[in-house]
């Protein structure tokens, strides 16, 4: 008796799901919405949420088509590792946001090919920069639209004032500024960098002829970190941390403490990227220290620019190759590129981020806190200027100086052998710079470097350039 | 059908026992017995969708062709053997030392301190040695400047970090490793102490006598089973603490395999990575139990 009466109740509640389920499937196509699954990383907030209901609203008046965001949890952990672990159990939602460990699954092709989307969408073709459309050339798997992720210089004010104010333009320029801010402030550092020289590499590589990760030297290339320019800027990096200007603990000072070094004044010049970060370095050293912040440009000697590489976006937005509405994500991805995209996606929230005056957009202290979750149109202009000063002078340099980079990835048999050599760099690299080694190591280490398997991966790189 | 009887007899009787040995083997079964099938991806590349194709040992030779798989893998056995050689016999030394203290209060206190660093994360305690520890700025080599001494590179320098790595590793499982030896030496009957004290032996003797000699079994079986884990020298540990100064000499092969297979979503490479350092846990704790056993009787079964 009991037991029927369970299987009676078992089968009742399972009847009862599957008519619920119907229901919700009709309604869903009565009214036409469709759910678009959405993978990405720190989505999962209030205000992310209700920015995506305004997306949904604001698309359905851009298009007359109603989508509804169907958010897929993330993973704890590491985004990459745990998005590639929930897609290998074949779960793939319709639009996915990579950072990092995507190649694998553009391999096995569960993403699409945008490059006809791209080809094909006016609104794409207008705000992609060429940069962008070089790395969807190289890798068609990822779409990025956003300013190249380049480190600007910037320095405190009043130490920057203090030492003439007047902006820097070659190499021996910035050596001066440096030594002046040194000799008016002997306890602090000049500048830092996190654990290696990857930030203000941005500011200096052209300078030193390092124009691209391949450069040509004596008719053919040769990657950079074993050439004669890397040699030289090495030398100089020795010289800025021999007379206290770089920072001697650069090597193990991670972003977190390198911005806390500068609202406590223990160094007066750091490197961010451009844009909404250098603002956010403005904001808070101006609440700890009542300053703000000058962006200087990239130092002019052999070039003068900001090396961006055309390998492939190292993140981006990505649609399944097995979603059933490609076309519908794309023109969701295309709306937020348009005016009306941007407004939703660089004001953020009416009434959180921003009150509407009439037809002025007035910014709210909350504004500091919004970052668009799509897209960053760089020549999107609102009516009311969305960055500060330090962060409209960090893009403006980028505009001015962001210089192609023909870099391309390296193959999966060459990867172990490339890791390998990084590593050596590295090692040399802060070695030399820290002063254990001195400058005529360097010849020893290139030597090192081909040896490790250095001469292979080069002769691809010139297979692959020439 | 006599011993069949028997035997029902008997599990009906420890029924209760068994009962709550049972979620232990569910546990044991469903998260590391079931997961042991998935080890054949070492063999295979793994696809999203369809089948996964075998590959053989592949992803075996992608992991030992990198020039430097030798030093990656001398530098896991190095640090791995530093731990355990430095390391293993201090939680026995301070179960000891806390067994000696004779308030109670006082005990109890000293052992809930100790325990503290084993629920700090390594990402936390990499910051806080990192703190204490740079050149110049950090704490230690500020109380060096101040007696006229020369900062140490503690973290950037390849003959230092590796000591780095015992000092934190002592730091934050000293404590909670010696709460098995502090059991195991709670369990020795009070009464060899009380015969020990009228023979007249002192403290010490009966902790070399007595004490010592009671807890040996467990310590072999704690030394053997550690050695199982031998080739895990340590992810988060050294992930957070390396830096490019010392990268080369603190690369092991877990840190290699997260850079060069587990970030570009190579999950097979991660897989023959861990198969690899399981076999040969397995081969030293086969070998040493077997040795244990000559030498001094006692083995892990």
């Amino acid at each position: 008796m009991k037991r029927t009466m369970i299987s009676l109740l078992i089968l009742i509640m399972a009847a009862g799901m599957l008519a619920a389920g119907g229901v919700q499937e009709q309604a869903a196509a009565a009214d036409e919405t469709v759910v678009i699954d959405l993978m990405a990383k720190d989505f999962s907030d209030d205000w992310t949420l209700a920015h995506l209901a305004q997306v949904e609203k604001g698309f359905e008046e851009y298009s007359g088509k109603k989508i509804k965001f169907n958010v897929w949890p993330t993973p704890e952990g590491a985004y990459a590792e745990k998005l590639n672990l929930m897609l290998l159990s074949g779960e793939i939602p319709d639009l996915i946001y990579f950072q990092g460990g995507d190649e694998t699954a553009a391999a096995q092709g569960i993403l699409t090919d945008l490059k006809p989307f791209v080809d094909n969408s006016e609104i794409m073709q207008e705000v992609l920069l060429d940069f962008n459309k070089q790395r969807l050339e190289n890798y068609p798997y990822l779409l990025w639209v956003a300013p190249a992720r380049a480190r600007v210089a910037v320095v405190r004010e009043d130490w920057f004032a203090e030492a003439g104010g007047k902006v820097p333009v070659t190499v021996d320029d910035f050596y001066q500024l440096f030594k002046e801010i040194k000799a008016n402030h002997p306890d602090a550092w000049v500048m830092t960098d996190t654990e290696g020289t990857v930030r203000m590499d941005f500011t200096f590589d052209h300078a030193f002829g390092l124009t691209a990760t391949w450069v040509e030297e004596n008719g053919s290339y040769v990657y950079r970190d074993v050439s004669q320019g890397a040699k030289d800027k090495l030398a100089f990096y020795q010289k800025l941390y021999a007379e206290g200007i770089l920072d001697h603990e650069y090597i193990t000072t991670k972003w977190d403490t390198m911005e806390d070094k500068l609202y406590t004044g223990t160094v007066g010049l750091v490197y961010g990227t451009s844009g909404i970060v250098l603002d956010i370095y403005n904001d808070k050293l101006e609440e700890n220290q009542g300053v703000s912040l000058v962006a200087l440009p990239p130092a002019k000697g052999v070039g003068q620019g900001y090396a961006v590489s055309s390998a492939k976006e190292t993140r981006g937005w990505a649609i399944s190759s097995i979603s059933d509405k490609k076309e519908l994500v794309f023109e969701v991805l295309e709306y937020l590129a348009t005016d009306e995209g941007q407004f939703l996606e660089r004001y953020g929230l009416e009434g959180i981020h921003y009150v509407l005056e009439g037809d002025e957009v007035v910014l709210t202290d909350d504004s500091a806190n919004w970052w668009p979750r799509f897209h960053e149109v760089m020549g999107w202009k609102g009516p009311t200027p969305v960055l500060g000063p330090a962060g409209q002078a960090g893009w403006d340099f980028v505009g001015e100086y962001a210089v192609g980079d023909p870099d391309f990835p390296i193959p999966e048999e060459l990867s172990p052998t490339w890791d390998a050599l990084q590593n050596l760099a590295k090692e040399y690299s802060y070695k030399i710079i820290s002063g254990e080694y001195s400058i005529d190591k360097f010849d020893e280490f290139v030597k090192q470097w081909y040896a490790l398997g250095g001469d292979k991966v080069t002769a691809y790189a010139n297979e692959r350039l020439n | 059908m006599k011993d069949r009887k028997v035997w029902k007899k008997r599990l009906y009787k420890d029924r209760f026992l068994y009962m709550m040995l049972a979620p232990v083997l569910a546990f044991f079964f469903i998260w590391h017995y079931i997961p042991m099938w998935g080890a054949r991806i070492a063999f295979q590349d793994i696809r999203y969708i369809g089948d996964n194709v075998w590959v053989g040992f592949k992803h075996f030779r992608l992991l030992f062709s990198s020039p430097v798989f030798t030093r990656v893998f001398f530098n896991t056995i190095i640090i791995s053997a530093m731990k355990i050689g430095f390391f293993f016999p201090l939680p026995i030394l301070l179960a000891f030392m806390i067994n000696e203290v004779r308030s109670r209060p006082f005990r109890k206190a000293l052992q809930s301190v100790i325990y503290i660093p084993h629920f700090l994360s390594w990402v936390v305690i990499s910051g806080i040695f990192i703190s204490l520890l740079s050149s110049p700025g950090g704490a230690v080599n500020q109380v060096i400047l101040f007696f006229g001494g020369k900062p140490v590179p503690f973290m950037t320098s390849s003959s230092h970090i590796r000591w780095v790595f015992v000092a934190s590793e002592i730091w934050r499982s000293i404590g909670w490793d010696s709460i098995l030896y502090i059991a195991a030496i709670n369990s020795i009957a009070l009464e060899l102490y009380d015969a020990a004290t009228v023979d007249g032996a002192s403290r010490f003797q009966q902790a070399l006598r007595i004490t010592l000699p009671s807890i040996m079994p467990t310590v072999i079986t704690v030394f053997i089973l550690n050695l199982g884990f031998f080739m895990n020298a340590g992810f988060d540990q050294v992930f957070n603490m390396m830096n490019d100064a010392v990268i080369n000499h603190v690369d092991i092969i877990d840190t290699y395999v997260y850079r060069i297979g587990l970030q570009k979503g190579n999950f097979s490479l991660g897989t023959a990575a861990g198969l690899f350092k399981g076999v040969i846990g397995l081969f030293l704790i086969l070998s040493t139990d077997r040795i244990s056993r000559k030498i001094s009787g006692e083995g892990v079964w």
